[in-house]
């Protein structure tokens, strides 16, 4: 019985780490999205946020510098993203992809030029674990909530929060609407390019703390695309929670969950290529069940332009 | 000051103040001139109605009021003092509301975060829903415009949206409201239960801008009328002192008649048969409720009509372009109630679609491409899935030249043409192929005088060929010069039956619902 | 290859000049704008760029051995920038590439063993097994969008992962090699495509098998009643509904097509160059191929020409780096910068004017008519 609480906890802690990145990442997306513009270049977003996050690092051996230099890049590619797609009225799916591979190429070039060579990058100080007094001594639980990396702390107050702006600010339904009918937006005096820049530019802030998670929170280093389809998966954990903060967070506990029982699998019950599938099996389902995009935002992957 | 008003309209509001005056306004879009020298004068407590057919300015001259068009020449004062309006938000800033034919409402939200959307009251950080339900409710009560605050409008029916709507007029304080056709989308009842609002909104001294091409409406609720026709403004009559007839014939007038040759009326077989046909719209409403029609070989059956009211759907149900909800058609006696288009054609039927641009033609495609959008896995132009696009220039090229299409290239791109030579070019299409029967609706939409009366011609020459056609026409004067019998469609159904000659008067009592008892062609 | 669908009016000449000069106007600003940039990143690195760029052409087409490392990366290209440029053109999304080409590719590995060593015949055989792979992989958002409505940019986007998932699976179970190293047998060389030899190194005949696909699609858009309809349906649904065309079926096959040539693309790189499947296999072939599509504005002929700048970019940054220490990786960075730039249409309006924009078509989707 020990033994299987034990597991459980063990569980617990892992999915919680591997659900980290997945939900900031898909809050991220969900600013974009729901200010009406797509964004498919989460997995860019994380990976220079991630290598961004190392490099300021090493070079200042401060963790909280590397969390800024990581918000920085991530908010400098998301706003690259908005520029082409708002104002150059570029096709938003082009636009993501083109960051994606801006970042696979930036970050293994810059990877070389800065570190003299490709693969994984020095180590840095990072977000280690923080066990927090009390919390963590509940039985099974505790620990496997209580004793993470202060990111994962972050993350637990922005989900509240993130539903708070979205749901109960002036912000949140000026936002809302604009991905909804921007017109009606537009006649009631609000500017509706100026909303989505900040969508966007929140959707570059939220993936950076994806991103350096990653390479300062579990790991403590940059190894070259190690966003491994991350960034896709918190596209579809937010699809699957139908673009609302708690079901995005939700999605993504269950995608961390699947990761969580990877390992402790038997490699005769299910081969792991099976259960890396997984995620991705599960979205298509998902998207099959419920007619695709049509809970969307309506506005959503449309230039506005004024009549 | 003012009288309570009964349906007669108030006559001492005439001697209100003025808090609106549109002066001598001009607004031209290309060689169009929708608002030609429009004078307009709104006075305190009133309830203007501005009535006038499809096309004939009124929504133009209300959007430059609202700010969403500059006119070319003319002022606006309002309240006497002269106004630039730039932007809706000038025009909300300077007191003047719109309420548009089609709500700008957001449905995932609730009436109470529609109404506040860019004027929120706060509290703190956080929007202060508690403070908007309750302005909400505090507006619903004092004008009589029942809402529950926390539905969702996406939940709500047509009528209630548009309470929603004009409570988010009232939010802003306008006291300048304008209604663009309001009960093209009621029930009788609803149009009764917006009706005594309005009067309510008057009565707190707003004045009142009622657009709507109903006139036995403005007679009941309206104080002045003022019609509108061809850009230019008609009359202004007092509602009491006039009738519905007089109201027609001013809205209607009688323009020059396009003078084009008919030969004799000489009906054959019917050909294109229609029985209890009943279509549903877009979104779902009944456009088509049980309508029956026949067209004979040798005519044009006109159908006429104010847009909207079905003529769309009609058409569409009868090419095999949209499902029928119940009802059957019929094709040379034949039932193709449940074929599609193509297969209706290949049994000679062809359709001129209302909408050229996206449904008629694919812009993007040569002339030779568009010339066999329908016939292009036929012989001559494929063989073993193999298409040759030689043989199908060659066949444009003939076709384009019959059919007087500038420039007659086969290989120019279709949305290079202009909107007269695009029609013409999908006319040639269709009438390539000796179709028995042709359906063309808004034939001649948005094109020069010269195509129009080439496709006119067309259209006549079909007919004395033994063709059946159907036209459906928001041109009064198109439907009266080549039909040889006209029907009057108004909410789904045929109101009437009339002849060619019959009076302006006929005409805009049947097309404004006042006509005689539903009748079958 | 003079356009089909010209803006009317104007000299026959000057409408063949405007036909091939007109699209070809966005990406020539678009690499021309990335080069600057790439200019611009090299100097801050504290290179030059002028040697960087001097060698990066030499690494492309200095020499019989560059050119035949640049046919080598420009093969794979064509095939995903086909499978891309297909379904484009009947407005689809196609971001499956990869997972396609790896179907395509374990399948050849596959076959490739299973039909022994019966020498050169066996390629046909497994090409075509390769492309039916591709096809069927294709299909399946195919299918999901047309009688789900699930749309195909996630659905494809989640079916590479699984399909490489599912390649590397079948590669580490029942198709692994013996031996310590993860991956499937090794294909008999004599039924493998040979090299080109002579001085162009490891080039191979599939860079011709390649341009035989880009002729087929050519001829597949332009000359058949299929190819008719996927036009017709991508450039107006509403006008295709109308005259009888159904658009779900078109749907499939759009995205099965595209499936089925970046499966073929699999097949050709398993058989002509690698010989097996590794595990990992890393080739990173879908993505670009969405550059190269756009780049070529989706026209077969235009998509060989970006397939062969793509494949020079990436066969030139190797000697770049050998010679002046400028990572290799900065071709990638360029591609980026193209594709970003390519579609950014109003950008480049701003720079050249609206009239060159009218020129060179509204929208870049669409690409060349024929």
């Amino acid at each position: 019985m020990e033994d299987l609480l034990g597991s459980a906890g063990s569980i617990l802690e892992s999915t919680v780490r591997n659900a980290t990145p997945l939900i900031f990442a898909a809050l991220g997306g969900l600013f974009s999205e729901r200010s009406g513009v797509i964004n498919i270049g989460l997995e860019g977003l994380m990976l220079i946020s991630a290598f961004s996050g190392v490099v300021g690092a090493h070079f200042t051996g401060s963790a909280i510098i590397g969390l800024f230099a990581a918000l920085g890049a991530g908010l400098i590619f998301a706003l690259i993203h908005a520029l082409m797609c708002i104002t150059f009225e570029a096709d938003q799916i082009i636009s993501g992809t083109a960051i994606n591979l801006l970042a696979v190429g930036g970050t293994g070039f810059l990877m070389v030029t800065i570190f003299g060579s490709g693969g994984t990058s020095p180590r840095v100080n990072g977000f280690g674990s923080v066990t927090i007094p009390l919390l963590s001594d509940i039985p099974v639980v505790g620990k496997a909530l209580f004793d993470q990396s202060l990111l994962v702390y972050l993350m637990y107050l922005l989900v509240p929060v993130v539903y708070f702006v979205v749901f109960r600010t002036t912000f949140g339904l000026r936002l809302r609407a604009t991905g909804e009918v921007p017109e009606a937006v537009d006649t009631a005096g609000v500017n509706v390019q100026a909303m989505r820049y900040y969508g966007v530019a929140l959707s570059g802030l939220l993936a950076a703390f994806g991103g350096v998670y990653l390479s300062m929170g579990l790991l403590t280093a940059f190894t070259e695309n190690m966003t491994g389809g991350r960034g896709f998966i918190a596209l579809a954990a937010l699809i699957f929670g139908r673009w609302n903060p708690i079901g995005a967070a939700g999605a993504a506990l269950l995608f961390g969950f699947a990761q969580a029982i990877t390992f402790r699998v038997s490699e005769q019950a299910i081969p792991i290529e099976f259960i890396q599938m997984f995620p991705f099996v599960l979205t298509i389902i998902v998207l099959a069940g419920f007619g695709g995009r049509a809970i969307a935002p309506a506005a959503i992957g449309k230039p506005y332009r004024k009549e | 000051m003012s009288e309570e008003s009964a349906g007669g309209g108030m006559t001492d509001v005439v001697n209100a103040p003025i808090v609106l005056e549109m002066r001598d306004v001009t607004k031209r879009f290309g060689l169009v001139t929708a608002n030609d020298d429009i004078s307009l004068v709104l006075h305190r407590g009133e309830i203007l109605g501005l009535l006038g057919e499809n096309g004939a300015g009124k929504s133009t001259l209300m959007k430059i009021l609202y700010g969403l068009y500059k006119p070319d020449e003319g002022e606006i004062f309002v309240d006497g003092e002269k106004v630039e309006i730039h932007d809706p938000k000038d025009a909300v800033a300077r007191g003047i509301g719109m309420v548009h034919q089609h709500f700008t409402l957001i449905p995932p939200l609730t009436v109470a975060e529609n109404i506040v959307l860019g004027a929120e009251p706060r509290k703190g950080l956080s929007l202060d829903m508690d403070e908007a339900v309750r302005a909400t409710e505090e507006l619903s009560e004092r004008y009589g415009l029942q809402v529950d605050p926390k539905a969702r409008v996406a939940d709500l029916s047509v009528g209630i949206r548009q309470r929603v709507e004009i409570l988010k007029a009232l939010y802003r304080d306008v006291r300048i409201l304008v209604l663009d056709e309001p009960t093209a989308v009621l029930t009788p009842q609803e149009t009764e239960d917006l009706f005594a609002v309005l009067k309510e909104l008057v009565e707190d001294g707003l004045s009142i801008i009622l657009i709507t091409h109903k006139l036995g409406e403005l007679i009941g609720v309206g104080d002045e009328i003022t019609i509108i026709r061809d850009g230019r403004v008609i009359d202004t009559v007092n509602a009491s002192k006039t009738n519905e007839r007089e109201l027609a014939r001013l809205m209607v007038g009688r323009d020059v008649l396009l003078s084009v040759e008919k030969g004799a009326y000489d009906p054959g077989e019917v050909r294109l048969a229609a029985e209890d046909l009943t279509v549903h719209s877009a979104t779902g409403e009944v456009a088509v409720r049980g309508v029956n029609l026949e067209v004979r070989a040798g005519e044009v059956l006109g159908i006429a009509g104010v847009d909207g009211n079905g003529q769309t759907e009609l058409a569409e149900a009868l090419a095999g372009t949209r499902h029928t909800e119940g009802g059957k058609v019929y094709l040379d006696g034949e039932d193709v109630t449940s074929l599609g288009a193509d297969a209706r054609q290949v049994r000679g039927l062809a359709y001129v679609p209302e909408d050229r641009a996206t449904k008629g033609l694919v812009q993007d495609f040569a002339l030779y491409e568009n010339n066999t959008l329908k016939t292009y896995y036929e012989r001559p132009f494929s063989r073993f899935g193999v298409i040759f696009p030689k043989v199908m220039r060659r066949r444009a090229a003939e076709s384009l030249r019959a059919y007087d299409v500038r420039p007659p290239d086969p290989g120019a791109r279709a949305g290079s043409l202009s909107g007269g030579n695009q029609q013409k070019a999908v006319l040639a299409r269709e009438l390539s192929g000796d179709p028995g029967v042709l359906i063309a609706a808004q034939p001649t939409r948005g094109v020069d005088v010269g195509a129009i009366e080439f496709i006119h011609r067309q259209i006549l020459e079909q007919r004395s060929e033994g063709k059946a056609i159907l036209l459906v026409s928001l041109e009064l004067e198109e439907v009266r010069s080549l039909s040889d019998r006209i029907l009057v469609l108004y909410a789904g159904r045929i109101v009437g039956e009339v002849g060619p000659d019959a009076t302006d008067e006929e005409l805009g009592l049947l097309m404004a619902g006042r006509g005689v008892e539903e009748k079958s062609a | 290859m003079s356009g089909s669908a010209t803006q009317g009016n104007g000299s026959a000449l000057g409408r063949i000049v405007s036909g091939i000069l007109g699209p070809l106007v966005f990406p020539v600003i678009a690499i021309l704008l990335s080069f600057i940039i790439g200019a611009v990143i090299v100097l801050a690195t504290g290179n030059n760029p002028i040697a960087a760029y001097v060698a990066l052409t030499e690494g492309a087409v200095g020499d019989p051995l560059a050119l035949g490392r640049t046919l080598l990366y420009t093969t794979p290209l064509i095939f995903t920038g086909l499978a891309v440029a297909v379904p484009f053109r009947a407005g689809l999304f196609n971001i499956g590439g990869e997972g396609q080409v790896y179907m395509g590719a374990i399948t050849a590995a596959w076959l490739g063993v299973l039909l022994g060593s019966l020498g050169p015949v066996e390629i046909p055989l497994v090409l075509a097994g390769s492309l039916l792979a591709g096809f069927l992989w294709g299909a399946i958002p195919g299918v999901l969008k047309a009688y789900f409505g699930a749309h195909e940019v996630i659905t494809t986007i989640m079916l590479n992962y699984v399909g490489i998932y599912l390649a590397y699976y079948l590669a580490n179970n029942p198709l692994r090699q013996k031996g310590p190293i993860p991956g499937t047998e090794s294909i008999d060389y004599a039924a493998r495509i040979p090299t080109i030899g002579g001085a162009l190194g490891r080039a191979n005949y599939g860079f011709f098998i390649a341009i035989l696909a880009a002729i087929v699609v050519y001829l597949l858009l332009w000359r058949t009643r299929r190819g008719f309809e996927l036009r017709a349906v991508g450039l107006s649904p509403g006008a295709a509904n109308y005259a009888g065309m159904r658009l779900g079926v078109n749907t499939v096959l759009a995205l099965a097509i595209g499936g089925s040539l970046a499966g073929l693309g699999g097949g050709v790189e398993i058989l002509g160059v690698y010989g097996n499947m590794d595990v990992p296999w890393v080739v990173n072939l879908g993505f670009n191929g969405i550059g190269v599509a756009l780049l070529g504005r989706n026209h077969p002929f235009g998509v060989v020409l970006g397939a062969l700048l793509f494949g020079g970019l990436s066969s030139g940054a190797q000697e770049m780096q050998f010679v002046t220490n400028v990572p290799l990786e900065l071709a990638d960075v360029l591609l980026a910068v193209i594709l970003l730039l390519v579609t950014a249409t109003k950008l480049v309006e701003l720079i050249v004017g609206k009239r060159a924009r009218a020129l060179a078509g509204a929208r870049l989707e669409e690409g060349l008519g024929s």
